[in-house]
């Protein structure tokens, strides 16, 4: 019986450990120094009598961040305190994870990210999955619309329906949703410059469907940021972006209790070459951006932070990711705390959404993708991410295929239901190697975001190019070692196979575009033009009202415009016009 | 001393992920030619302005969107009213393999996707530029 042993004595266990402390050091002077140092010079006598070799110079973390010991002991955790800097699940400073349960109490739904096309291409695939169990669904939009571009832009030719939906009026949206009951779901997209259309959008299709909107459970991007450092769909200078997306937060804390104002994005970045500890800093920086821009219009962060979420890519150094997750919430907690002067444990616990890593995906053998993703879903959940997205085999090739989508989906249920991941709290806690490395990507985090501030904060990192530097750096850098062999990528420089792995992949429909702009063009020439005239000058008036400096929330003139049947173009052009568009700094 | 050559590395198109654009452009730095990058969000007309302003010897077309067809054929007939269709164009990014004969059909010298390496790259278009010499 576990009940009938004594418990060690605390001043017993004390000295214990301090004797084993001593030994250790003794031992890191004599041979442990030995063990320690290692190389591709270092030789070693197995047990037998052979002598082997290291395969490299040096061990370095998948980003390159950090040297990686042969083993590590209680000596690189002497510093770090079980209490104050590990804790308990659900406690300052949240490094085991912000729900004290783990995910005993979890239930991952089936989510897809979906869209193509016009409405009723869309439409098809929504019921499809909606049949197959989904009720989470994130729209994806395609380039023109993500931009506040018609359709019939000249701009837009060739690109309507291509990456995602195209949506110009309010039509499209409840057209492509038609046959999905929208009280059971929760419906996201990564409407990001777009934000308060995207709000107005959804606002419409609840109207529509004869929901009250308060009721729904939407979530929005919300994060322009992102288009910065990653996708390069940004419209207005950074700091408008910024004023326009925090308009976007204000009104759904003040309007829209279910909503999810905002979910911001470090997976680009990321994904684009910045580190794991650059992820850890610049999220960080991003997201005080933004909540304080809210705060600034008067929105408690109590209101909100709880309902954010920190993406984060998951990459492929199973530990140094999940060092990554816990380094980020501690660190998140001490910030956060200081900056925003609070002990609220809602707003210090931060979330994180785990996007795995699209940007290790290879072309080549695109099924081996699966057993890549698998572990970048099995090391976000060992570091305790809140929610999972995994793109599909095929990403490094097309949009993703019903299959590919449901196999990825899937992967986080399997390795939780089936394979016991998750059983209990924050399993490499107490880990030598893992929490050295939490406290040492903890630190350099620190470090960037201190860089980031000093220079003015985010929206000064983007102006300067300071982050696409370090992403296009960190990325080249990357390529390089795998073209020279440096970084192993199975199947491209190792283990490469000659013939070509023949897969389906998704094919889009060549009459989309067109559909579509004939649709625009009749939704133009069947509407209340003077009520959409009258809508468009309000949009104006209120961005002219914010470009003199002066406060004005930019949503509710949205909100008419789209009821309005005003299309995207006509309504972001009045804001082009008044706020002009930024041209990033071209850095190579 | 031999000319340096100039290649455009341009991004028409609405889309803006630009990684494999700015990796090509290291890429041929290291190799030795000149790179000017047109940043993302480029009309045809800006792609084969600055084409000609820079007077570049290659220009090399990142697509990843899905939209290479038209984007392509757009900047080959600009080319051609212009009289510069002499300059190689060649693109690079996502292409499933069924388009790749038809956008050679269309006047793009040479196609290549995520598997293609810095050798591949740089040695096409070397022997691109021989063959015109």
């Amino acid at each position: 019986m576990p009940g009938d042993r004594k418990e060690p004595k605390p001043a017993y266990k004390s000295e214990f450990l301090s004797a084993f402390h001593d030994e250790l050091k003794h031992m890191e002077k004599t041979t442990l120094k030995d063990r320690l140092s290692g190389g591709i010079n270092a030789q070693f006598k197995t047990y037998s009598g052979g002598e082997v070799k290291e395969t490299k110079q040096e061990f370095r973390t998948g980003s390159g961040d950090f040297a990686v010991k042969r083993f590590y002991t209680p000596l690189d955790t002497a510093d770090i305190d079980p209490i104050t800097d590990i804790g308990l699940p659900g406690q300052m400073p949240f490094t085991r994870g912000r729900d004290p349960l783990g995910f005993r109490a979890h239930e991952w739904p089936l989510s897809y990210y979906a869209g193509y096309g016009s409405g009723e291409s869309a439409s098809e695939r929504y019921k499809e999955l909606y049949a197959s169990g989904a009720r989470e669904l994130a729209l994806a939009l395609d380039l023109p619309t993500q931009i506040g571009l018609d359709s019939d832009a000249p701009m837009a030719a060739g690109e309507v329906g291509k990456v995602g939906l195209a949506l110009d009026t309010c039509d499209d949206l409840l057209r492509a949703l038609e046959t999905i009951p929208l009280a059971e779901m929760r419906l996201a997209t990564v409407g990001n410059c777009n934000s308060p259309w995207i709000l107005a959008m959804f606002h419409t299709l609840a109207e529509a469907n004869g929901h009250d909107p308060k009721d729904m459970r939407f979530q929005i991007q919300n994060d322009p940021i992102k288009e910065y450092t990653g996708r390069g769909t940004y419209i207005f200078p950074p700091s408008v972006a910024i004023d326009i997306s925090s308009d976007v937060t204000e009104f759904i804390c003040k309007n829209l209790p279910n909503w999810a104002p905002q979910y911001n994005c470090t997976t680009t970045m990321r994904w684009g070459g910045s580190s794991a500890s650059q992820e850890v800093g610049f999220g960080i920086a991003n997201l005080l951006c933004y909540i304080e821009a809210a705060q600034a219009k008067g929105v408690d962060p109590a209101d909100f932070v709880p309902r954010l979420h920190l993406h984060m890519s998951s990459d492929n150094d199973l530990f140094e990711e999940v060092a990554k997750f816990r380094a980020v919430r501690r660190l998140w907690a001490k910030i956060a705390g200081e900056r925003l002067k609070t002990d609220d444990p809602r707003i210090l616990a931060l979330r994180t959404t785990v996007y795995t890593a699209g940007d290790k995906l290879t072309a080549q053998e695109p099924l081996n993708n699966i057993t890549r993703t698998t572990m970048h879903v099995l090391a976000a959940l060992l570091g305790g991410a809140d929610n999972i997205v995994v793109p599909a085999y095929d990403e490094a090739l097309a949009l993703p295929t019903f299959e590919s989508a449901r196999v990825a989906t899937l992967i986080k249920n399997i390795l939780h239901d089936e394979c016991y991941v998750g059983q209990t709290a924050d399993p490499l806690g107490g880990s030598y190697f893992v929490e050295s490395l939490t406290t040492q990507i903890e630190d350099k985090a620190y470090d960037w975001y201190r860089q980031v501030e000093d220079m003015g904060g985010p929206v000064a990192a983007l102006e300067n190019g300071f982050y696409l530097k370090e992403m296009s750096d960190g990325m080249y850098r990357q390529f390089t070692e795998v073209e020279t062999g440096e970084r192993t990528v199975i199947g491209v420089n190792k283990h490469i196979r000659d013939t070509e792995t023949k897969i389906d992949i998704f094919k889009g429909d060549p009459e989309a575009e067109q559909r579509q702009i004939n649709r625009l063009k009749e939704a133009r020439a069947n509407r209340d033009q003077t009520r959409v005239t009258a809508a468009l000058a309000e949009v104006r008036r209120v961005a002219e009202v914010k470009k003199k400096g002066e406060r004005e929330n930019i949503v509710p003139s949205f909100l008419e415009a789209v009821r309005a049947r005003a299309t995207i173009g006509e309504i972001y052009d009045e804001l082009r016009d008044v706020f002009g568009v930024y041209h990033a700094p071209n850095v190579v | 001393m031999p000319k340096t050559l100039r290649v455009l590395i341009g991004k028409p198109g609405l889309d803006g992920h630009e990684t494999g654009a700015k990796i090509v452009a290291r890429m041929l730095m290291d190799a030795g030619f000149e790179v000017i990058y047109t940043g993302p969000r480029q009309t045809p007309e800006m792609i084969v302005r600055s084409a000609l302003e820079e007077d570049v010897d290659v220009i090399g077309l990142s697509l990843l969107s899905g939209a290479h067809f038209n984007l392509c054929s757009r900047i080959l007939d600009l080319m051609r009213a212009k009289g510069v269709n002499d300059k190689p164009v060649i693109v690079g990014g996502i292409i499933p393999a069924d388009d790749i004969p038809k956008l050679q059909e269309l006047g793009v010298v040479a196609v290549f996707g995520p598997r293609s390496g810095s050798k591949e790259i740089v040695g096409t278009i070397n022997a691109i530029l021989e063959d015109m010499a």
